[in-house]
């Protein structure tokens, strides 16, 4: 009689034991934009201002972390006029690339191939989780070869993060 | 002009923007006719303090809304700011994202050029 007292107090706090404990955990989907790295404009030539590191220029680079895959493209617009310039008589001429400089995961690696492109944006389908650099390039030339009139100027890019 | 290095397009330190949940969703508010929803913004960029709020539809046309305090938000460097968004009722299947983007001082002293603009989808 005393040994299946003892067994049935057991059972039950094995039973109770099991029931009690538990971790609940969520991961949201989430996408962060972050300035990586500075950009600079040179003047390799009195007409032109631009990010090519061989004239004097520092490419910008982008990061984009997203925690889940599949949930976010981003689109990177590169400039095409001058957020504050001195007065400009004539028109400028805007060239500017965007691409994957460096990645998280290799499977990454085609997003170049598989980018939408279309005016001066680039659009990638965040298909893997983690993250990724990019890289972008921008040239404006004015005039034809005219000189560019002394003083500050100042190109915004646009780096946006939408869910799918 | 040629020794002129004239512009930075974006300052040297990691700064980011992030907008949670991802997928908020309209439910009706206090107000008869008018669905609400909640995000918050995060910011650590330290060279921005300034979020313009802006509620599109699927083909990023402007939806009207209204968001307590105003559709600009300062934020300070490693902040949050609690957002309500205010939708009419005939707006609530077009409203389809809600975006915040970075806005950036004009003047020489503003060296970070980029603008950052992200997103969440109304589901």
């Amino acid at each position: 009689m005393k040994k299946l007292l003892a067994t049935a107090v057991a059972s039950l706090a094995a039973t109770g034991a099991l029931a009690q404990t538990e971790i609940n955990g969520t991961v949201d989907s989430k996408c962060i934009v972050m300035t990586d790295t500075s950009g600079v404009f040179g003047n390799p030539s009195p007409n032109m201002l631009t990010t090519d590191p061989q004239n004097g220029g520092v490419e910008p680079v982008i990061r984009y972390d997203v925690i889940a895959a599949d949930f976010y493209k981003a689109v990177i617009s590169y400039p095409v006029e001058f957020s504050s310039a001195p007065a400009l008589s004539d028109v400028v001429n805007w060239v500017g690339d965007v691409n994957v400089s460096e990645v998280s995961d290799t499977l990454m690696s085609d997003y170049d191939a598989n980018k939408v492109t279309y005016n001066n944006t680039h659009e990638y389908n965040m298909s893997v989780a983690g993250s990724t650099w990019f890289k972008i390039s921008s040239t404006a030339d004015y005039g034809f070869a005219k000189s560019l009139p002394a003083g500050n100027y100042t190109a915004v890019i646009l780096a946006e993060c939408i869910p799918l | 002009m040629r020794a002129l290095l004239l512009l930075l397009l974006a300052s040297g330190s990691a700064m980011a923007h992030e907008l949670t949940p991802t997928y908020p969703k309209l439910t009706p508010s206090y107000i008869p006719g008018v669905m609400s929803t909640h995000v918050v913004l995060w910011n650590a960029r330290q060279d921005v303090s300034f979020y313009k709020v802006e509620v599109f539809d699927a083909d990023m046309q402007p939806v009207s809304f209204i968001a307590t305090g105003g559709d600009l938000k300062k934020v300070d460097y490693l902040g949050r700011a609690h957002i309500e968004i205010f939708v009419r009722e005939e707006d609530q299947n077009k409203a389809t994202y809600i975006c915040t983007q970075s806005k950036l001082k004009r003047g020489s002293a503003q060296r970070s050029l980029v603008a950052s603009k992200v997103c969440s989808k109304i589901k």
